[in-house]
C-alpha cells in the first residue's frame, strides 16, 4: 500500500487537476455567453434593473414591481407546499390501504394528475373548476399546483414508507398500537427522514413551476418579468434577474432541508430497525 | 387441564405458505398459565416461527382456531386488537424503533395504548430497565447499544405493556455467543416469576433448565412433546433420540 503521506499528496493533486477543469470550464462557458451576446450586438443596460426591484424616491423604501411578485410567488409557494405535503401523505397513505376503493382513488389521482401537463391542469382548476367553487385566480393556483406535485410527493412517501424493514410493522403490532399510532410515531417519523432530500427536489420543482401560474392572470414573479420585458424591451436583463431570484428562493428551500436533515440526524437511517 | 387455566388454546391451525411450503399442519397445543413451554425445531424445521406469529395474529392461519385468555383470534378487528394488547413478543432481530431512545421506546405503548400518563410510564419504564440491567442507557438510541442490551430492551419494551403472554421468537439467535447469556438470564428470570411464555429456540441449556414442557417440531407437525425432564431424559420418538443424540 501507497504511505499515507504520498497518498495524501496524490490526493491533492488530484484535487489541483479537478479545479483546474472547473475554472477552465467556467472560462469557456463565459467565454461563449460573451461571443454569443456581443454577436447579437445587445445593449446592455443593467443600471435600469434596480428600480423594479425596489425604489427610494424621497427616502422612502417601496418595493418595485419584481419584488411584489416575488411575494406573490412566495405565497404560492408556501401555501401549496402545505397542501401539497398533506394531499401528498394522503395519498400515499390511500394507495397503502387495505381499502380497494381507497387505491383505486389514488390510483386513479396519480395517474390522471402525472400523465397530463400542469399548465393544461392549471387551466382547467381555474376555467372548469373554480366558477364551480367560486374560488378565485389565487386559490385555484394554489390548488392547481398542489394537486399536481402532491402526486409526486404522494409517490416519494409511499417509496419511503415501503422502504422500512417489515419489522418495524411487526413490532408496532404487536405492542398492540393502533394505525393511526403506528403511523405517526413509528413509521412516518423515519420515513420522511428517509424521503427528504426526494421531497425537497420536489419543493423546489413547486416553486419553479409556480411560474406558470402567470398563465392565469396572476401577478406574481414570472408575470410582473413578463410586463416589465413587454414595456422596457430588457429582456436579457430582467429574465436573468428573475432566474436569480428564483435560485435565490430554490437554494433557500435547499439549505433549509439540509438544516433540517442535519437536526434528524440523531439516528442512523441506513440499516436501521434491525441488527445494527 | 380446564379451560380457564389454558391461556392459549390452538387448535389443529394451518398454514401454507404461497409456493406450498405446509409451515403447519393441524397443529394443536395448549398452554397453562404460568407455563413456559419451549418449542424446539429439528434441522430441517421450516416454519420456524410462524406459530409464534400466528398466535398474536401477525400471520393468517388458514384452519383451526387460536384462543387467547379466552379471546377468539378470529376476524373481530377488537379481539385482534385485544390479544395484540395481551400478548408480548420478542423478535429475533430486536425490531426496536431506531429513531426513538431506549426510554421513548419503552414508554410509547404504555401511553398510546395503555393510556399511562407520561410519568407513571416514566416509572415503570424505568423499573423495567433495572430488571433488564440498563438503566445507564436509558438516553441512548437503539444503534449506540450492543445487541444483547438491544435484546433486553426489546423485552422491557414488551413487558411495558403488562402481557399475559410473552414469545420469544428465537430471541438469540441473532446475537453474538458472549450476548447470549445475559438475555437468557433475563428469560430466566421471568419464568422464575411466573410468566407464561412460548419460547423458541435453539438453547438446549435454557430449554432444560427454564422449560416446563418441550415441544419438538419438524415439518409444521409436533414430533413429541413432554415435561422437561422426560423429554431429555427418556425421548419416546425415534427421530427424538436422533436429533438429541446429534446436539447433545
Amino acid at each position: 500500500m501507497t504511505p499515507l503521506h504520498l497518498r495524501s499528496a496524490a490526493a491533492s493533486r488530484a484535487a489541483l487537476i479537478d479545479y483546474g477543469k472547473f475554472f477552465l470550464l467556467a472560462g469557456l462557458a463565459v467565454w461563449l455567453l460573451t461571443l454569443g451576446t456581443r454577436g447579437m450586438g445587445y445593449n446592455w443596460q443593467w443600471y435600469r434593473v434596480p428600480r423594479f426591484l425596489f425604489t427610494t424616491e424621497g427616502g422612502v423604501w417601496a418595493a418595485g414591481p419584481l419584488l411584489q411578485g416575488l411575494w406573490v410567488t412566495l405565497e404560492i409557494s408556501l401555501l401549496s407546499l402545505l397542501c401539497t405535503l398533506i394531499l401528498g401523505l394522503t395519498a400515499a397513505l390511500f394507495r397503502l390501504s387495505d381499502s380497494f376503493t381507497a387505491r383505486a382513488l389514488a390510483r386513479g389521482y396519480l395517474e390522471l394528475i402525472r400523465n397530463t401537463p400542469l399548465l393544461i391542469q392549471i387551466f382547467f382548476v381555474y376555467f372548469v373548476i373554480s366558477p364551480v367553487l367560486d374560488i378565485g385566480a389565487f386559490a385555484s393556483a394554489v390548488l392547481a399546483l398542489s394537486l399536481f406535485e402532491g402526486a409526486y410527493a404522494a409517490e416519494i412517501l409511499r417509496a419511503g414508507i415501503v422502504s422500512l424493514q417489515r419489522g418495524q410493522w411487526e413490532a408496532a403490532h404487536c405492542l398492540g398500537l393502533g394505525l393511526f399510532d403506528t403511523y405517526r410515531d413509528v413509521i412516518l417519523p423515519q420515513a420522511v427522514r428517509r424521503v427528504l432530500p426526494p421531497l425537497a427536489g420536489q419543493g423546489i420543482s413547486l416553486i419553479k413551476d409556480s411560474s406558470l401560474v402567470s398563465t392565469i392572470a396572476i401577478y406574481d414573479l414570472t408575470m410582473q418579468g413578463q410586463k416589465i420585458v413587454s414595456e422596457t424591451f430588457l429582456a436579457f436583463e430582467i429574465w436573468f434577474t428573475v432566474a436569480a431570484i428564483y435560485l435565490v428562493m430554490t437554494f433557500g428551500l435547499s439549505f433549509a432541508v439540509r438544516a433540517l436533515e442535519h437536526r434528524m440526524n440523531g439516528f442512523p437511517i441506513r440499516g436501521a430497525g434491525g441488527i445494527a | 387441564m380446564s379451560a380457564d387455566e389454558r391461556i392459549i388454546e390452538a387448535r389443529e391451525i394451518a398454514k401454507t405458505f404461497p409456493g406450498g411450503v405446509v409451515a403447519l399442519d393441524r397443529f394443536t397445543l395448549a398452554v397453562r398459565r404460568g407455563e413456559v413451554v419451549v418449542i424446539i425445531i429439528g434441522p430441517s424445521g421450516s416454519g420456524k416461527s410462524t406459530f409464534l406469529r400466528c398466535l398474536n395474529g401477525l400471520e393468517e392461519i388458514d384452519g383451526g382456531s387460536i384462543v387467547i385468555d379466552g379471546i377468539p383470534l378470529d376476524h373481530h378487528r377488537k379481539n385482534r386488537l385485544l390479544i395484540r394488547q395481551e400478548v408480548g413478543m420478542v423478535f429475533q432481530s430486536f425490531n426496536l424503533f431506531p429513531h426513538m431512545t431506549v426510554r421513548e421506546n419503552i414508554d410509547l405503548a404504555q401511553i398510546r395504548v395503555r393510556k399511562k400518563t407520561r410519568t407513571d410510564a416514566a416509572e415503570t419504564t424505568m423499573s423495567l430497565l433495572a430488571k433488564v440491567g440498563i438503566t445507564e442507557k436509558a438516553d441512548r438510541y437503539p444503534h449506540e447499544l450492543s445487541g444483547g442490551q438491544q435484546q433486553r430492551v426489546a423485552i422491557a419494551r414488551a413487558l411495558a405493556m403488562s402481557p399475559k403472554v410473552m414469545l420469544f421468537d428465537e430471541a438469540t439467535s441473532a446475537l453474538d455467543p458472549e450476548m447470549i447469556g445475559e438475555v437468557l438470564d433475563v428469560m430466566r428470570t421471568l419464568a422464575a416469576e411466573g410468566m407464561t411464555m412460548v419460547v423458541v429456540t435453539h438453547e438446549m441449556g435454557f430449554a432444560r433448565e427454564a422449560g416446563d414442557r418441550i415441544v419438538f417440531m419438524e415439518n409444521g407437525r409436533i414430533v413429541e412433546e413432554g415435561e422437561t425432564e422426560r423429554f431429555f431424559a427418556a425421548p419416546r420418538e425415534e427421530r427424538t433420540h436422533a436429533f438429541l443424540g446429534q446436539i447433545l
